[in-house]
């Protein structure tokens, strides 16, 4: 009897494929279902954004900052303008910190509704993804009347921001959030609780957390895996000290702590807590008050270097600026969460079936334009 | 019913040089053509249909351009899709590639030779019919995996693949659930199995609320036997949850990757056919195929002011009076229930089995495969076959055997007979 | 028991989701679609800006100059993170008067190119902020087919051919005068150039009549040194 020769297919997952999130190309090395090893490859979105950097203004660097994650533009700008006032030294006034964190956790709210969204989408529930972008949509008006843009808004800029609230958009607000606490009920009924979903995504590619720490994963994926790390928690920056909100982390309610399930039940719980910070700061925003500190109109930071780090709704976001005194920043070097989040996937995609490496992708929850920048 | 038609055309002088063979052959093959223009005409109604349906659960308007509302999208792309350029791809197997969507569209198709559309109307009375329907639909696997494998795509492949093993493991929860109705009456015939269905009797033999003759409210078990038929025929016929041959999360387009323009309609066409064949089976099996759920004039008159009453009820439960499309049910029913209080030829209309009856049905079950479909993720290949082989089969097992006990206990062992 | 209870569960977590799905089935109302040329987004009326002559709307959609104020001063060609924008002045004539801007500031450069290239315009709003003027501003107008039609109906004929004019030129001196100007000043520019060469070939002349008699000194050999 002859032995049927057998050997691994290797499969390329993209760049051109529904659910890799962008243009990353995924290789794997399949045993029928099963996949053995997975290979990002990424590049593909490649822009340059530190050579950019490199050779423009600081003030010009924000609008790139915006595009290097577009899902959270509020939040990469508000992270670099944070790090070259930390550079200069600037105090800013009350209301503009208190109108950054309205926006930055409202932004956290978007990035994760396209987080919970897409990632239902990978399992095959379509619906509930169409549910979390109305929601999203809401969010960009509010945006949009502020900033006058829907998805790159150039609008947190070094010492301040680019102008003041319009009147009523205090109110709008409050009205999104009474709004969206509903919502965030009615996707735990469709998807969260939902025995396919369960079965699909519990117990599916276990991240435990010395796994997750090594590979220098961060944000929900990190906290999800049952480490307590929330930067707007243990290194407060901005005023996130004022708030009282808690730092979500996976409990395992359906399998085992770290697996995707939790992954993605820590964004929408992640989205109730963010909803309470915005609602908090919108209680104490100062009713009056200037939109911009006094920066000079050339930005020239003094001599030296700083890595400032943040909480992207991906996970740390860090900005290593070195200036050399002029108004063209030596260096801009960007740490992106997803970047290394995604390289932890063959960690633990390898070894489950081709549909589950499409729902782990998914619920790392990656932006390829913050991963190749 | 080819019979009928052929010495129908007889009686024409000017078509007695046919003689009886070719008034046959003439007669098989007017019923043929017009099946195809159902299967079309269904595919494309379907298709708006599933659009609307999908984006209204979506909070979306779905297709609204071409035609009032959209109603010519469809007819639109089906157009497209005629006049788009045939790619075969360079390395495919030219032939496989060729054949494959028609067999696929051919199993779908010969499926509703035996399909009772009314008394009258069934294309071929055969006496294994049920048999027949069942094997025909299975030959779709035959051609998904020449599609698959003539595509030279290794999406295509495992799409393929994963089609075989899904359709082969759902066949028996699917023969076995059916088996349970074919035990209660003895026949495949599928007009007989509608023709056993007639008249009102008890819930479950025993409960005294009146209810149509019905296989599925005939006993619990084979109640229980039209659910699993549901959830395994929404298997068979690769719809989500069970979609996983052509899941697009995760393979792209499944067996369909490579194929695009007509022969690619023609998928859509057997998916369509395929829902639409096991929509009517649900309907001719447990509920009563043709069969009027109005025993007579007075049934009809007092089952529609129970349904316009329950549409009254159900418009004001869920708070939708300032709606304007959630009147029309509403209106629909209670206008239906004055017209058969007043008009007892309307009602005798309501009373009598046909077309009407099978349609509501089918359209009903088609529904609820569109409603699963918007609504749930999709399942993994192994819990698949866990739901086939630990959920499915044991349960319509259970059920065959406990018809079986059922009909002993009501003394109805004898039915056929 | 664990098996029951699954099936249990799968069966009434899937009927609350298809309630979900059932739910807005019946309620069209809540539908969110736009038809698009029919209906649009209401864009956010916003005034944003110093006054009410040099307000503008806070939606950036596309680019616009008002070139009738601009005084060529290059701030927003500089401050452009991707260079779009691109300016060519002109010095005016002496004692012309070319007009004055809003603010009532005396224009002294004539703009004789204005481009803005749409494809590269990235919409950050970086250098409406520089212009002290206030003549370059975000309009909120984003459609950018061009045709004979700026309401409904969208002409795929007309939008394919204007692909290629999303550079926008917003300088209105016509290219005879930019000529005629150009000339002007290369005339100028030559004859100053004459001028200075004339004075620097007097200057020259003036110096090899000075530089031979210095020469001649140090060709004298010294009396001393021999």
């Amino acid at each position: 009897m002859t032995r049927l020769n057998a050997e691994e297919m290797v499969l390329n997952m993209g760049p051109q494929h529904p659910s890799t999130h962008g243009v990353l190309r995924l290789k794997l090395k399949t045993d029928g279902e099963i996949v053995s090893h997975i290979e990002p490859v990424i590049g593909y979105l490649h822009r340059c954004f530190e050579k950019h950097g490199e050779n423009i203004e600081y003030q010009m660097v924000t609008p790139f900052t915006d595009r290097c994650d577009y899902l959270a533009s509020m939040n990469n700008a508000h992270a670099y303008a944070m790090a070259v006032e930390k550079l200069m030294g600037i105090e800013l006034p009350e209301r503009v910190e208190y109108l950054r964190i309205i926006f930055a956790e409202l932004q956290r709210i978007a990035s994760h509704l396209v987080a919970v969204g897409t990632f239902g989408l990978d399992v095959g529930a379509i619906t509930p993804f169409i549910y979390c972008f109305r929601e999203r949509e809401t969010i960009l008006d509010l945006f949009e009347m502020a900033s006058g843009a829907r998805l790159l808004y150039n609008y947190i800029w070094i010492g301040g921001l680019a102008h003041d609230i319009p009147p009523g958009f205090v109110e709008k607000a409050y009205e999104f959030l009474d709004y969206f606490d509903d919502r965030v009920r009615e996707y735990n009924r469709i998807l969260t609780g939902n025995k396919i979903f369960i079965e699909r995504a519990a117990d599916v590619g276990v991240m435990p957390p010395e796994v997750a720490i090594n590979y220098g994963v961060t944000g929900p994926n990190l906290r999800a895996s049952g480490v307590d790390h929330d930067l707007r928690r243990v290194q407060p920056y901005s005023i996130y000290d004022r708030f009282d909100f808690k730092t979500i982390v996976g409990q395992g309610e359906m399998g085992t702590v770290g697996d995707c399930w939790d992954r993605y039940y820590v964004r929408v719980l992640e989205m109730e807590e963010s909803a309470k910070i915005v609602r908090q700061a919108l209680d104490q925003l100062p009713a009056e008050g200037d939109v911009q500190a006094a920066v000079p109109k050339k930005i020239r930071p003094p001599k030296g270097e700083i890595y400032f780090r943040s909480e992207n709704p991906r996970g740390e976001l860090g900005y290593y600026i070195i200036s050399d005194g002029s108004n063209v920043p030596f260096r801009v070097k960007m740490r992106s969460p997803a970047f290394c989040n995604l390289s932890v996937i063959n960690e633990i995609g390898a070894g489950w079936m081709i549909s589950d490496v499409i729902a782990i992708l998914g619920s790392l929850d990656i932006v390829l334009g913050e991963i190749d920048r | 019913m080819i019979d009928a038609i052929a010495s129908w055309m007889l009686q024409f002088g000017a078509l007695n040089w046919l003689g009886e063979t070719g008034a046959s052959l003439v007669a098989v093959a007017l019923v043929g053509i017009t099946l195809f223009i159902f299967v079309a005409a269904n595919a494309i109604v379907l298709v708006y249909v599933e659009r609307k349906v999908s984006a209204f659960m979506q909070v979306r308007l779905g297709p609204m351009r071409v035609g009032p509302m959209g109603t010519l999208q469809t007819v639109a792309d089906a157009l497209k899709l005629l006049v788009k350029e045939d790619i075969i791809p360079q390395f495919a197997d030219k032939v496989l590639f060729r054949v494959g969507p028609w067999v696929i569209l051919i199993s779908a198709f010969v499926a509703f030779a035996a399909i009772p559309f009314s008394p009258t109307w069934v294309p071929a009375d055969m006496s294994i019919g049920l048999f027949y329907v069942l094997s025909v639909s299975s030959v779709v696997v035959i051609g998904i995996v020449m599609s698959g494998w003539a595509s030279n795509n290794k999406w295509s492949l495992y799409g393929a693949m994963r089609s075989a093993a899904q359709i082969v493991s759902y066949e028996i929860p699917v023969g076995l659930s059916l088996l349970a109705a074919v035990a209660v009456v003895g026949t495949l015939n599928l007009q007989e199995l509608i023709q056993a269905q007639a008249g009102v009797g008890n819930l479950f033999h025993w409960i005294p609320i009146p209810v149509p003759n019905w296989f599925i409210f005939n006993n619990p078990f084979l109640f229980i036997a039209a659910f699993v038929y549901l959830i395994a025929a929404t298997a068979e016929v690769n719809r989500t949850p069970f979609d996983i041959p052509e899941a697009e999360s995760e393979l792209v387009a499944g067996f369909m990757t490579e194929f695009s323009g007509i022969r690619w309609a023609l998928f859509f066409l057997s998916e369509y056919a395929n829902a639409a064949v096991v929509a009517l089976l649900t309907a001719i099996v447990f509920l009563g195929g043709w069969q009027s759920p109005f025993p007579d004039i007075q049934g009809a008159r007092i089952g529609m002011s129970v349904l316009a009453v329950l549409a009254i009820i159900w418009t004001f439960y869920v708070k939708v009076k300032a709606n304007r499309l959630s009147i029309y049910p509403l209106a629909v029913t209670v206008v239906l229930a004055v017209l058969a209080w007043l008009f007892p030829a309307f009602a005798q209309w309501l009373a009598n089995p046909g077309l009407l009856w099978i349609a509501i049905k089918g359209g009903t079950i088609i529904f609820m495969l569109m409603w699963f479909r918007w609504t749930f993720p999709r399942l993994r290949v192994d819990q698949l076959m866990y739901v086939s082989w630990k959920v499915l089969l044991p349960l319509a097992m259970i059920n065959l055997a406990g018809v079986a006990i059922w009909m002993w206990l009501t003394g109805a062992i004898n039915l056929v007979g | 028991m664990g098996y029951f209870k699954n099936i249990a569960d799968s069966v009434s977590t899937l009927i609350t989701g298809m309630k979900v799905t059932m739910g807005y089935f019946v309620r069209p109302r809540e539908h969110v679609t736009l038809q698009y040329p029919d209906e649009q987004w209401p864009n956010p009326k916003r005034k944003i800006g110093v006054g009410e002559l040099d307000s503008y709307n806070v939606i950036r959609s596309k680019l616009h100059v008002d070139i009738d104020d601009c005084i060529g001063c290059k701030k927003c060609e500089r401050a452009c993170p991707v260079d779009c924008i691109t300016i060519d002045t002109l010095k005016a004539d002496k004692g012309e008067d070319i007009g004055t801007t809003k603010n009532g500031t005396q224009k002294r450069l004539l703009v004789t190119r204005f481009t803005i290239d749409m494809t590269e315009c990235m919409y950050c709003d970086l250098c409406t902020f520089p212009c002290p003027e206030d003549c370059i501003y975000m309009t909120p107008d984003y459609r950018f087919e061009r045709g004979d039609n700026q309401k409904t109906e969208i002409s795929t004929v007309d939008r394919w051919r204007n692909r290629q004019n999303l550079i926008y030129e917003y300088a209105t001196v016509p290219p005879e005068e930019v000529e005629r100007r150009k000339e002007a000043i290369e005339a100028e520019q030559a004859a100053k150039l004459a001028a200075a060469e004339k004075a620097k070939a007097a200057a020259e002349k003036k110096a090899a009549e000075a530089k031979p008699a210095e020469k001649e000194n140090p060709d004298k050999p010294e009396p001393g040194e021999e």
